[in-house]
């Protein structure tokens, strides 16, 4: 695949990720275990090498050691020699002496590293979305249009249309108005039953984004976000348009999550299952790219009969219970007797014998005792862990289980 | 009375600036280095800075950044010698970029255009 030329690549890493609390309390948000083998920043930095880009910034901020760790383990894979590279970059404080205080502020704060690379374009992507996505499609409709920017949106439902940020735009797909989280989301032209959200994944004309994050600095109220306040300062102003991420043909909008908050991390979870998942791991022309473990093989042994419906199970697992809709990292082990059901199991958790999970996810390392319930009675485990709003158990690992 | 912080190594340049802006009634401080402006940016009530680029040690580019985190929103004007630096993505942020010459107006104009 043909690299593109002149291009900068600049993944958002440094949000708190406090809606995914716990899971985010000691890392990252895009360094938390998604499907078993996974961290969540691998689906976009797989898209970035099916699109050719193999140049790209990592902005770390909050929790960038576990972040820094898993590019190390699963991503020197660039050919320094062949100019790639996969560079993370905390706030440096050498220009200014602060955290960043946005996505847009992270842009400003590394104005010196555009200015070594002067690109003609600039990709901003976000580190904790879930979809497959060639750039390179996207880039050809923002240099076609002329654009100034192009955000990435997907179709939605209007109904559903009034928690997201919303993309108004004419027939030409140029983007007429932004509006956040509104009561009555504007259609797509030809399609009045659904809106355009916006992705949060952006090509900018290089010296436009320098001159937009500049004077969003010096904004004194801004909250320093390309949606918040990018998008909207830009829209009227500057050529915007908007890239519908949809299925060729047009009929429907392509799989893309934000994992912003645990129930969303749980049920893009579920779309991971079935024979034919909604979000297909086992897409043999799109790979995604996890950490390499060595893992014995996993093995299933049990005198009696072991009921597996629906998993997907990592290596290195050993399996004596029954499973359903659940996810297991490596080195997971699942006692005799015991019953496991829509459960998220992340590296080496013990479930003990005749112990019962339900609806659950459990972090790396926790053991379950024997005869232990999790997801049985939500009242119970409100007491000692994080109950979502769904119902969904989450057992941070320094939970005591006893 | 509005503060002026004139940063220049060149000292000529300093004094006619010194000279010509209280003249037009503003308050002027002048600095050598941007070390020193930069102490004297946290100190003082500054309304505006005009900035020399090529200095020795920390040059205006380096400078800039730094001026606006201490104080957002504080207008600052380049006075260079040389054009080139207009190409930096690091000289856009400031409000005014002019070119040095012996004749001021152009300086002067942006001053009053800033502080108004």
């Amino acid at each position: 695949m043909n690299r593109p030329k002149g291009l900068t690549t600049i993944i958002m890493a440094g949000g708190k990720g406090e809606r995914l609390f716990p899971l985010t309390r000691n890392q990252a948000k895009p360094a938390i275990t998604f499907g078993g083998l996974y961290r969540i920043i691998d689906f976009t930095l797989s898209n970035c090498l099916h699109s050719g880009i193999r140049q790209i910034y990592v902005l770390s901020q909050y929790g960038s050691f576990s972040l820094d760790r898993h590019l190390k383990q699963a991503w020197d894979i660039m050919h320094p020699d062949l100019g790639e590279y996969i560079h993370s970059m905390p706030p440096q404080q050498i220009m200014v002496n602060r955290w960043y205080r946005g996505t847009a502020d992270s842009i400003y704060q590394n104005l010196t590293l555009l200015e070594e690379e002067r690109p003609k374009q600039v990709l901003i992507l976000s580190g904790d979305h879930v979809y497959k996505m060639n750039y390179q499609e996207m880039l050809d409709f923002h240099l076609g249009h002329q654009a100034d920017m192009t955000v990435a949106a997907v179709m939605v439902p209007r109904r559903e249309g009034s928690s997201l940020g919303i993309l108004h735009v004419d027939a030409d797909s140029q983007v007429v108005n932004f509006l956040e989280k509104p009561a009555e989301p504007p259609p797509i032209p030809g399609n009045p039953n659904y809106c355009l959200a916006s992705m949060g994944v952006y090509f900018f004309r290089a010296e436009v984004l320098v001159e937009e994050v500049i004077k969003d600095a010096k904004h004194t109220k801004s909250s320093h976000d390309f949606g918040k306040d990018i998008i909207p300062q830009m829209v009227g102003r500057k050529r915007v348009f908007a890239f519908n991420f949809q299925e060729p043909g047009g009929a429907a909008p392509r799989y893309w999550r934000d994992i912003g908050m645990l129930d969303a991390y749980f049920r893009a979870h579920l779309d991971l299952l079935g024979e034919k998942p909604v979000f297909d791991l086992f897409d043999r022309d799109w790979p995604i790219r996890g950490r390499p473990q060595l893992t014995p093989p996993s093995r299933y042994t049990s005198p009696s009969h072991v009921l597996l419906e629906d998993c997907l199970i990592a290596g290195g697992c050993q399996i004596q219970g029954n499973l359903r809709r659940s996810v297991l990292s490596p080195r997971v082990q699942v006692g005799p007797g015991a019953q496991v059901d829509d459960a998220i199991l992340w590296e080496r958790v013990a479930i003990g014998a005749g112990a019962t999970v339900r609806k659950a996810i459990i972090e790396d390392g926790v053991k379950v005792p024997p005869g232990f319930a999790i997801g049985v009675d939500l009242k119970q485990d409100a007491k000692r862990f994080h109950v979502t709003e769904n119902g969904i158990v989450v057992v941070p690992n320094n939970a005591v289980l006893e | 009375m509005k503060t002026i912080l004139v940063v220049d190594d060149d000292e000529a340049i300093r004094i006619l600036l010194q000279e010509e802006l209280t003249e037009e009634g503003y308050r002027v401080i002048t600095a050598s280095n941007a070390r020193d402006a930069l102490k004297i940016v946290e100190q003082e009530a500054l309304n505006l800075v005009i900035l020399d680029i090529r200095m020795p040690g920390m040059d205006g580019l380096e400078a800039l950044p730094r001026i606006l985190g201490m104080k957002e929103g504080l207008p600052v004007i380049f006075n260079t010698a040389y054009s080139q630096y207009q190409e930096s993505f690091m000289s856009w942020a400031a409000d005014a970029y002019v070119i040095k010459s012996a004749d001021l107006s152009e300086l002067k104009n942006k001053i009053k255009e800033l502080l108004t």
